[in-house]
């Protein structure tokens, strides 16, 4: 059957996307006024890697991301998903999307959501039964398999959307804002699920307005402004401060406190000064996780 | 550009088990509205028109067809209305809820071509059409049976009784067996469904440019009216054009006839009701006439749907 025959391979793409000089333009209703909501951005991610692209509202995020999926056509400029034209129907076979705040069709559970989007790849039969099962486990929604989604919380609602997007096992996976309105355990669960996927060698790229997440998740990062790639690179290139070493030193006495500060000082000559010390923070998300796992330790040890 | 692509599996241009898909879940969509709680109002209904009888047949000396032809009416007339309410509803509604609701993100953004997407949602929709009409039409054939054989086993009676020859007898009851459960009912039955196709096709067409659902449901209202009155129009101007008279409603009837489709002819409905037959022939003749549109519906469609940016 043609729907299963492969395309012939010329060679191996060398991303697994590849943005170049992508410009999308706008027309008012009357076709008086031009937006430009994508300008010139250029920007392509190796396999395997997970690439965030942050920026403000309105700034242009979604509309690459759609352009990437064929949501919307390019102005100008090339997107290419393992090699192949982002615009043509084939290359949807390799990417996974998870949109921001998903629905989805309310009349079904979570198991036929996923049995639906399976089909549409194609998946059917025990092959589908087995992927659906190992979706919902991912997901940990297994206990609520069978109950409609309307009865589902937004980060329920969440999971299912990152089930649909892994059913047919893709190779990119698209994610845009995956946290919103999810609770930091369900947050905390979706980032070590970009982990694990990360692992398998699936490339993802993501959108998040999350900065600390996308710190914790990403390889590489572009920040777009007003349509406009204004900075990327890895997180080191980007984060670091090359005229500054941080250390951490655990169970320090007042004593070897006092002869490190004494010791900069000894250096400042060389215009080597201390900046600042004190005790590392613990995060307000840590915190939260730690305490609300104590508490259903104890109410499980309870019962 | 080079088409270094590495290996994808190949998406077919149209792909029934696809559209099957898409089909099975609106279906499946439209029935958990509770659509179907229309078939215990025309249960109800039909039911009524039943128990109803005229005065002059009280007597038994009237016309009984009359009882007949109220019971087909009723359910020709709540056929009618609950498949064009629901094909324009249904199908006006479905796409720009997806868009709406971002479903149709989810679901674009996996190997479906728009079209497939298309042909599913609509194909859905006149399933459910069809499923319904198939329900109502077998209601409509029990009670029509019910009535009409009573009134036979009646009639056969008296006239027997007045020693009437059974020659004429066959004569009398042949009127009221061609006022009773025919194929004709079927073949009406069959047209109202054409017709529902068309005008979820025109639903299909509007929903697809459209921003919102009550633009199409609006637009899509005011080319079913025009095609339920344009042949009356088209009529009337050629009887002008007769007495020499060309005027611009000549001119703007033959537009519309061009451009709106013309749904008086897709109805056979109040031949049936007068007890009439359907020659097999216009059968064919409206089912090509329904596929036609449909198909010209359809194409202009995906031609405002291929491009179209979410």
């Amino acid at each position: 059957m043609s729907e299963s025959s492969k395309m012939k391979s010329e060679s191996k793409p060398a991303f697994a996307v590849e943005i170049r000089n992508l410009v999308k333009t706008y027309r008012s209703s009357f076709k008086r006024e031009t937006f430009r909501a994508v300008d010139d951005v250029s920007l392509s991610i190796a396999a395997g890697e997970v690439y965030g692209l942050i920026g403000p509202n309105g700034s242009g995020k979604s509309t690459t991301m759609k352009a990437l999926l064929g949501l919307v056509a390019p102005t100008s400029g090339i997107c290419n998903v393992f090699g192949c034209d982002a615009r043509r129907v084939d290359a949807r076979s390799e990417i996974g999307f998870l949109p921001e705040n998903p629905y989805f069709y309310k009349h079904q559970t979570a198991a036929e959501t996923l049995k639906f989007y399976g089909k549409l790849c194609g998946i059917r039969g025990k092959e589908l039964k087995n992927r659906v099962d190992e979706l919902l486990d991912l997901v940990s929604l297994n206990h609520a398999r069978n109950r409609r989604l309307n009865g589902y919380s937004k980060g329920m609602l969440q999971r299912v959307g990152l089930a649909q997007a892994l059913i047919q096992n893709p190779k990119l996976l698209v994610l845009d804002e995956p946290t919103a309105g999810v609770d930091p355990i369900g947050s905390r669960e979706i980032r070590d699920l970009i982990f694990r996927l990360k692992e398998d060698g699936v490339t993802i790229f993501l959108c998040s307005h999350l900065l600390e997440q996308v710190q914790e998740v990403c390889d590489r990062v572009g920040i777009i402004f007003e349509g406009q790639m204004v900075n990327e690179g890895t997180l080191e290139e980007l984060t670091s401060i090359e005229s500054q070493h941080e250390l951490v030193i655990e169970n320090a006495d007042d004593s070897l406190l006092e002869s490190i500060t004494e010791l900069v000082k000894q250096h400042s000559s060389s215009g080597a000064k201390l900046v600042s010390s004190g005790k590392p923070r613990s995060s307000l998300e840590k915190l939260f996780i730690e305490t609300a796992n104590s508490r259903i330790k104890n109410s499980k040890e309870n019962k | 550009m080079a088409t270094n692509t590495q290996h994808f599996q190949k998406t077919s241009f149209l792909s029934f088990s696809r559209i099957g898909v898409i089909a099975s879940h609106t279906f499946t969509q439209l029935v958990r509205m509770k659509v179907f709680y229309f078939l215990v109002v025309f249960v109800i209904l039909l039911w009524a028109a039943k128990q109803i009888i005229l005065p002059n047949q009280t007597g038994g000396d009237g016309s009984p067809e009359q009882e007949l032809r109220l019971l087909k009416s009723t359910g020709f007339a709540a056929m009618n209305m609950f498949s064009m309410l629901l094909a324009l509803s249904a199908t006006a509604l479905l796409i720009p809820k997806d868009i709406e609701d971002r479903t149709i993100y989810t679901i674009l953004c996996k190997p479906v071509p728009r079209l497939d997407y298309l042909l599913g949602k609509l194909l859905g929709v006149l399933v459910l059409i069809f499923v319904s009409l198939v329900a109502m039409d077998l209601v409509l054939s029990f009670f029509l049976h019910q009535k009409a054989s009573g009134m036979i086993a009646l009639q056969t009676e008296q006239l027997v009784a007045r020693g009437t020859p059974q020659e004429v007898i066959n004569e009398q009851l042949a009127g009221l067996k061609a006022h009773g459960l025919t194929i004709n009912i079927h073949f009406a039955t069959i047209a109202i469904f054409l017709k529902a196709i068309v005008i979820a096709s025109i639903a299909l067409l509007i929903s697809t440019f459209s921003s919102s659902t009550l633009f199409t449901l609006i637009l899509t209202l005011i080319i079913i009216v025009i095609g339920l009155i344009q042949a009356d129009a088209r009529e009337y101007a050629t009887m002008m054009a007769q007495f020499g008279e060309q005027n611009k409603l000549s001119n703007i009837s033959l537009g519309v006839a061009i451009f709106f489709p013309d749904l008086q002819f897709l109805s056979i409905e109040d031949g049936v009701i007068d007890g009439r037959n359907v020659p097999m022939s216009i059968m064919l003749q409206i089912s090509m006439v329904a596929i036609l549109y449909f198909a010209i519906y359809v194409v202009l469609s995906w031609f405002a749907f291929r491009k179209k940016e979410f």
